[in-house]
């Protein structure tokens, strides 16, 4: 099979890899197993349905450094928990916990963050908070 | 006057052709919703109050899909077992990666987002968070269902209340629509599913919706379960716009510079990539 321009393939690939977008499953993270390293935000996309944290990060000293994402709740459920979309910007220093994914690509599931600059923790579990009347 | 025989059976005919013919037309007075009276809105003072922002226990979630599983038919559960078992092995399938609502009943089974409940006489109204679209409406005003409703995502439901609880019957959900206890694992429920739920609080502040599942073609038994709320009412828990495809794209300019959303780069498992800078 032939394609007739490049731009067919582009538009083949995206609708062959469109099903694998936006509201997926979280169990392409192990959650067994937790990498911690400081990072550089690069990009903070606030959108549902998950909110997306792009980092740049050497995981070893010396290394060259690598852009890794990390996947977050939904921005509501991310505002109960004192984020905003303003939480972190590029060019922010941060200790970054997350799970990362089984295949072993640069990605995770964000756990906690500090920023270097000020030491404000922001975490993300939905979980852990589950009652009534919550502050 | 006089008429034959002959005449009379004619003019039934023609009167009977008529009939028909104004029905096919659409004529005579349509179905009205009428205007809600003051007494009406008066009366919903006297429903329980259900005001707030509801958030789902994913806890309870996780322990009751174990606790009590969904009755699969052998064939489902063949499938399911797969499912599972991609699902455990971390390369999950996705029940909703194409972003079309969680719908009737996975809405009420697995949703991770809030939702809110708004009464006005005739009709209860779920508003809920993020997918864009989460939304139903139950009528209240002693409505039947349609005899043949066009399926939908979350089909016809109507609802009376017993006391202070509200009972809901459903019908008319898209076959395609999931039964799901996770994310990626759930199968359609192939048509022909009757959903029964209870609402109700079980304390100042915790709502229960009692669910009742019949779907002949893939469970072996009506299933049994609960969604448990928990009411919310910080400001900060109000429910926010949330559209799902959203994150399929990412803010950029386009040449004249307006602002625009350009497809985001993402891999197989549908984790975000940088953008393409």
């Amino acid at each position: 099979m032939k394609f007739k321009s490049l731009r067919c393939v582009w538009v083949l690939a995206a609708a062959l890899t469109a099903p694998a977008f936006a509201h997926h499953s979280f169990a392409m993270f192990d959650f067994n197993n937790t990498v911690t390293f400081n990072a550089t935000v690069t990009e903070f996309r606030w959108t549902n349905p998950h909110v997306v944290l792009l980092v740049e990060a050497s995981p070893k000293p010396g290394a060259p450094t690598q852009i890794w994402s990390m996947e977050l709740t939904s921005p509501g459920n991310l505002t109960r928990m004192g984020w905003s979309r303003k939480s972190f910007k590029p060019g922010d220093r941060i200790e970054l916990q997350f799970n990362p994914l089984r295949d072993g690509k640069h990605g995770g599931a964000f756990n906690r963050a500090k920023l270097l600059a000020t030491g404000q923790v922001l975490t993300s579990s939905v979980r852990d908070a589950e009652k009534p009347g919550l502050k | 006057m006089q008429c034959s025989i002959r005449e009379l059976m004619v003019a039934i005919a023609v009167a009977v052709a008529l009939s028909a013919a104004a029905a096919a037309f659409g004529a005579g007075d349509p179905e009205i919703n009428p205007p809600p009276q003051p007494g009406e809105w008066a009366a919903l003072a006297q429903l329980p109050d259900w005001s707030g922002v509801w958030t789902p226990s994913l806890k309870d979630q996780d322990a009751r899909m174990k606790s009590n599983p969904i009755p699969w038919n052998p064939a489902a559960a063949a499938a399911i077992a797969k499912l599972g078992a991609a699902e455990k092995a971390g390369n999950p399938q996705g029940l909703f990666v194409n972003c079309l609502p969680e719908s009737m009943p996975s809405w009420m089974l697995i949703t991770h987002n809030a939702l809110e409940f708004l009464f006005t006489p005739g009709r209860v109204t779920l508003l809920g968070e993020s997918d864009g679209n989460r939304l139903r409406r139950i009528y209240t005003d002693g409505r039947p269902h349609p005899a043949d409703p066009d399926p939908t995502f979350h089909g016809h439901s109507i609802g009376h209340w017993e006391g202070k609880t509200l009972v809901v019957d459903t019908v008319g959900v898209l076959p395609e629509t999931y039964i799901a206890s996770s994310e990626a694992v759930g199968l359609p429920n192939n048509g022909d599913m009757h959903v029964v739920e209870r609402i109700h609080l079980v304390g100042p502040d915790t709502l229960h919706d009692d669910l009742e599942i019949t779907a002949p073609h893939v469970l072996t038994r009506t299933w049994k379960t609960t969604l448990i709320l928990f009411r919310q009412r910080a400001k900060k828990y109000d429910i926010v716009e949330g559209v799902c495809l959203q994150g399929n794209y990412s803010e950029g300019k386009d040449a004249a510079g307006n602002a625009v959303f350009v497809p985001a780069l993402q891999t197989e498992g549908g984790n975000t990539l940088p953008s393409d800078k």
